[in-house]
């Protein structure tokens, strides 16, 4: 059957979609009831600890394993040499044009590529004894030069990071559209602005980690391993393990974040499975802190560069944009894949047709990078810093700059340069509602009267177009491979009990009391009534899973739909118990089945439970034909797209003797459509914004000059904690997307952006009277001071 | 991150614990709130064979106000001084210190001794040990001795403590009814270990001139710095602003800042020069108010 299609699926009010029900797995998760990997017990695990190369570029010129085997409580120490033999590599070519094919053994036996890469594995009966008997094993190394940042990966003679390649530039394209030369012939000027962001990593507050159980008699593994993506996870594991799908599960237990990082299968997951496989016997990992923020994955370290040509009024006649990336020693992902959708969206929600981007990707020896919590979260700063830039330059307020460049309600939906189709987004509403709330002429005035007195404001504004879902349309349009289709399944056990579930994996934000909303709204009965199962492949339907922002419009989305199409069979279950030939006059209500007469609605004495036990206990009774049971599958592959749009005020005061910001405002718009459950959301919106306040401030993951990384600690990777983080306030606006079930859109790293940019904004404008501009984060109190020495 | 192998001993007794350090001498480490040692011992850094806890020993956890002086016991938690009424009373600029330090969990459990043995040069205790004169009591089986802080802080985490000694007690002076006190620190969010910080004790006499004056600085070298030779020049000079820029900007000059990832040396020199002059002019201002009262 087809079942119901998403586009019919909008509606003026919804019954349990937008209800401010309470997050239900915190009833677990904070009186210490959650199950996390640590809580999983397993007689009899063995241990694994790694051996991490010291030295960012070395070759490996021998291993003595001899005192490590002999040590206390060891069972195996094995490198890439055995593991090698037992796994496949990653192959990493998508046909991409400027791509560089790229593989990587699962352990490396020829040389270290960064500091923190895993060259043994010592397996020991507890961890303690393993960590004792890595201290053991003795790696040779020939010291290398090693490239530790973007110029110097691509300078002449550069040392190759990967040797397989021509050179460290590992992926290179070019996009344009329109005509740029002619454009910035007309052009009254060309303003050029610059924007950086350092190196981070995602810091889940639980590190990786996983268990791996081989049944030697059914030759199957049992891989609990925190993920956000289970199916896909057990596809590669599969893959590389040189297993059958089927033999593999992947069992996800509650995870204490992930923001991106617990997607793929790593290096250090499969040598641990392969273990298993081979010893016969359970092994367990916990990542330490030290190896979660040196050897994990990191993120952002691009730059982009932007020259906007602009008539006199301030209008930008074109864009050209440079994005550089540093993306590490290796390839866990295609190297194009992050800042392919910089490119992509980075004009925003501004009018620019003639657009141009090139983007460089350079291979260094620092831990590869990967997909962070908004992987495209330097494009609203650059988009709305390119705008400051020409404020500033042409001497017109940021304000108003913005209002001439911005898509107009009558130009939707809007084709940007790049393909991409904004329907369904407010930009110019959210704007003018912010600087409405902000009260943004009474702060200009103020920040003037202040700045006379030595007081050093700012405001920042930055709007957000936020990509989110990618359905495959847009993986095949990047040219990146992969889909974009989720699966659920709701099914009603005989006594009338719900469950449901679908390929998405929660790390923390709620999955559980959304879905139970949408499902609920679908069949017509109470949220609390509907258990919701996830992360689980021999349970969960194979789903892409929690990436992009989809967890509540493909993840939601495809469970309302499974529920309506559940519901449909239900209704037509109970017309014909009732006796009647259409279901057309029945609804279910809070479990109840209701009957359409005489223009109200009345009870038929029918409930959910009648029609579950006929489904399973009776099925003489169903109509003709159907099926027994109320099981319901479905897979949904969502628009290329779904654009949630959100404007972003930050007022700040800057000391100009110290350097140091503190936020005194914080103000966003958001646009996210449909909601399925406002507390949800917010928390989203908070966590997402002092994410991204964080980036802007404190966050830096630092690598000296030969690659060793100074960041081995807490106190050395300086995250926001509940003292840096401003209050925030959240106007909503909630315009459905035409093309998702119930108008749902995503909307979990617009937070990021819009703070990256709002906040650099801010600093900017404060920064204004000293004729500086920061173009660089994270912005230190050191930097900003060194910004304001030069100005003496 | 897991710490190597070591026996866990607890002595109930001062005596005891001393037996066991004269035993295992440099092979062993004293553990109070663990704040510290811990996590180096997680990373492997910190390697003891033999760990004494020394949270079982009675009278070591006692502030006890004496003639011009407070001892304070090695084992008081920083919250104790943070919400101790005698010492807002006789020696304010501890408790100023001790609710500065990392977050709430952190000084619930974290010993005064354990800060001061670890010797951090930015640490709070060790800022106020030498602003205020402190005397270390240092037990040994042989006896006890007594090392003022000058002598006691010798480098990065670095103490005059022998092996075999235990800090069982330091004693600062108290503030006299004429003193006023600043602390100034900066760090770049709550809780973190300043990357400046400044004190300074001032009295005043006739027409506001500096009669006694102690200044430190935190952050700036391997251990805190007293500025002693302008703290001798200062003596007479009127405390005005301009003498205040005047004598920050000369401790800017005279220190020697290291730089790190967190602050460059030259960013340190502009922050002691900031933070100084604050903690002089809170100094003063105190010290005007406690006059005019």
């Amino acid at each position: 059957m087809s079942g119901v299609k998403p586009e019919d699926t909008a509606r003026d009010g919804f019954d349990q979609i937008g209800k401010p029900v309470p997050r239900k797995e915190d009833a677990r998760l904070l009186r210490g009831k959650g199950t996390y990997l640590d809580d999983i017990e397993v007689p009899g695990a063995l241990h694994a600890c790694f051996v991490r190369s010291p030295y960012a570029h070395a070759r490996i010129t021998g291993f003595d394993l001899d005192e490590a085997k002999a040590a206390p409580g060891v069972v195996a120490v094995v490198t890439g040499h055995e593991v090698n033999d037992w796994t496949n590599a990653l192959k990493m070519a998508p046909p991409i044009e400027g791509l560089q094919p790229t593989e990587m053994t699962t352990l490396p036996v020829d040389k270290a590529r960064f500091h923190g890469d895993p060259v043994a594995c010592v397996v020991a009966t507890d961890r303690y004894l393993a960590e004792d008997a890595a201290e053991l094993v003795y790696v040779e190394y020939d010291l290398l030069d090693a490239v530790t940042s973007y110029d110097a990966a691509l300078a002449d003679g550069a040392p190759l990071v990967d040797e397989t390649l021509p050179s460290n530039l590992v992926s290179h394209q070019k996009f344009e559209a329109g005509d740029i030369a002619r454009r910035k012939a007309e052009a009254y000027r060309v303003v050029e602005a610059a924007f950086a962001m350092q190196r981070m990593t995602h810091l889940p507050i639980e590190t990786r980690g996983c268990i791996a159980l081989w049944d030697d008699g059914r030759a199957h593994l049992t891989m609990h391993i925190g993920s956000q993506a289970p199916h896909p996870m057990r596809s590669m594991l599969a893959g590389r393990l040189r297993l059958a799908e089927h033999q593999v599960t992947v069992a996800s237990p509650d995870v204490g974040g992930a923001f991106g990082q617990k997607i793929i299968v790593y290096r250090e997951e499969i040598t641990v499975a392969a273990l298993a496989c081979r010893l016969k016997r359970p092994v367990r990992w916990r990542e330490d802190r030290l190896e979660n923020l040196s050897a994990s994955l990191q993120a952002r370290e691009n730059a982009v560069k932007t020259l906007a040509a602009v008539a006199r009024d301030g209008r930008i006649l074109s864009l050209e944009a440079e994005i550089t990336e540093d993306f590490g020693a290796y390839c866990f992902y295609p190297a194009n894949y992050l800042a392919r959708v910089i490119g992509m969206i980075l004009t925003g929600p501004y009018r620019i047709q003639d657009y141009a981007f090139e983007v460089k990707i350079a291979l260094t020896n620092k831990c590869g990078a990967g997909p962070m919590r908004a992987p495209m979260a330097i494009t609203s700063l650059v988009m709305d810093g390119t705008l400051d830039a020409v404020a500033r330059e042409l001497d017109i307020d940021p304000a108003e700059v913005r209002r001439v460049n911005m898509v107009r309600p009558s130009d939707l939906p809007y084709v940007m340069p790049t393909g991409e189709k904004l329907e369904d987004v407010t930009p110019s509403e959210c704007f003018e509602r912010g600087l409405e709330e902000i009260g943004y002429a009474a702060f200009r005035d103020a920040q003037e009267a202040d700045r006379d007195n030595g007081i050093y404001r700012g405001l920042g504004m930055c709007n957000v177009i936020e990509s989110t879902t990618y359905g495959s349309a847009f993986y095949k349009a990047a040219g990146i491979p992969g889909s974009g289709h989720e699966a659920a399944w709701v099914k009603i056990e005989p006594s009338g009990a719900i469950r449901a579930s679908a390929g998405l994996m929660g790390t923390g934000q709620s999955y559980e009391t959304p879905y139970a909303q949408a499902v609920a709204e679908g069949l017509g009965v109470d949220p609390a009534q509907v258990d919701v199962v996830l992360g689980n492949t021999d349970i969960s339907p194979y789903g892409m899973g929690a990436r992009g922002s989809r967890g509540a419009t493909a993840g939601g989305g495809t469970l309302f739909l499974a529920a309506l199409d559940l519901k449909a069979k239900m209704l037509d279950i109970a017309a014909a118990l009732l006796g009647l030939n259409s279901p057309s006059e029945l609804e279910l209500r809070g479990g109840q089945v209701l009957r359409h007469v005489g223009g109200a609605w009345s009870e038929t004495g029918l409930g959910l439970g009648d029609i579950a036990r006929t489904a399973y206990m009776d099925p003489l009774k169903l109509p003709e034909g159907m099926e027994p049971g109320l099981e319901m599958h479905r897979a949904w592959d969502p628009p290329q797209m779904t654009y949630s749009n959100s404007t972003h005020f930050c007022a700040v005061t800057l000391d100009a003797a110290t350097g140091r910001v503190d936020i005194d405002r914080y103000l966003i718009v958001e646009d996210c459509g449909t909601v399925l459950n406002p507390l949800v959301v917010e928390g989203q919106q908070q966590g997402a914004t002092v994410m991204g306040i964080g980036g802007v401030l404190f966050e830096h993951m630092v690598y000296d000059e030969s690659g060793q990384n100074l960041c081995g600690t807490l106190a050395d990777y300086m995250i926001p904690t509940a003292c840096e983080a401003p209050e925030i306030e959240i106007v909503s606006q909630n315009t459905p997307n035409r093309r998702t079930p119930a108008g749902i859109k995503g909307m979990a790293e617009g937070g990021i952006m819009g703070a990256i940019g709002a906040v650099n904004n801010a600093v900017n404008d404060a920064l204004r009277p000293f004729g500086v501009v920061a173009e660089r984060q994270p912005l230190s109190p050191d930097y900003i001071r060194s910004l304001l020495r030069v100005t003496g | 991150m897991k710490p190597a192998k070591f026996e866990y001993h607890k002595p109930e007794t001062l005596d005891e614990a001393l037996t066991l350090l004269a035993e295992y001498g440099d092979e062993a480490r004293v553990i109070a709130g663990g704040q510290s040692l811990v996590p180096m011992m997680n990373i492997r850094l910190a390697r003891p064979d033999h760990l004494i806890d020394i949270n079982g020993i009675d009278d070591l956890s006692q502030i006890r106000l004496e003639n011009g002086s407070v001892a304070i016991g090695a084992l008081v938690r920083h919250r104790e001084i943070e919400h101790s009424a005698q010492l807002a009373q006789a020696c304010p600029p501890l408790p100023a210190a001790a609710c500065n330090i990392g977050h709430y969990a952190l000084r619930a459990r974290g010993t005064i001794g354990g800060s001061l043995a670890l010797a951090d040069p930015a640490a709070e205790f060790p800022l106020m040990a030498t602003l205020l004169d402190a005397e270390f009591v240092a037990r040994s089986g042989a006896g006890e001795r007594s090392v003022p802080s000058h002598e006691f802080f010798v480098s990065v985490f670095t103490t005059a403590l022998e092996p075999e000694e235990i800090l069982t007690a330091v004693r600062f002076r108290t503030l006299a009814q004429s003193e006023g006190w600043g602390f100034r620190w900066f760090s770049r969010r709550v809780g973190d270990y300043a990357l400046v910080n400044a004190a300074a004790i001032v009295a005043l006499k006739d027409e506001g001139r500096i009669h006694r004056i102690a200044m430190v600085l935190g952050g700036v070298g391997a251990t805190p710095v007293r500025l002693t030779g302008l703290e001798q020049e200062s003596v007479g000079a009127e405390a005005s602003a301009g003498w205040v820029r005047e004598i920050s900007s000369a401790a800017a000059a005279r220190v020697e800042p290291g730089g790190d990832k967190h602050a460059s040396a030259e960013y340190r020199r502009e922050l002691v020069e900031l933070l100084l002059a604050g903690a002089l002019e809170d100094a003063i201002d105190r010290c005007r108010g406690r006059q005019a009262a």
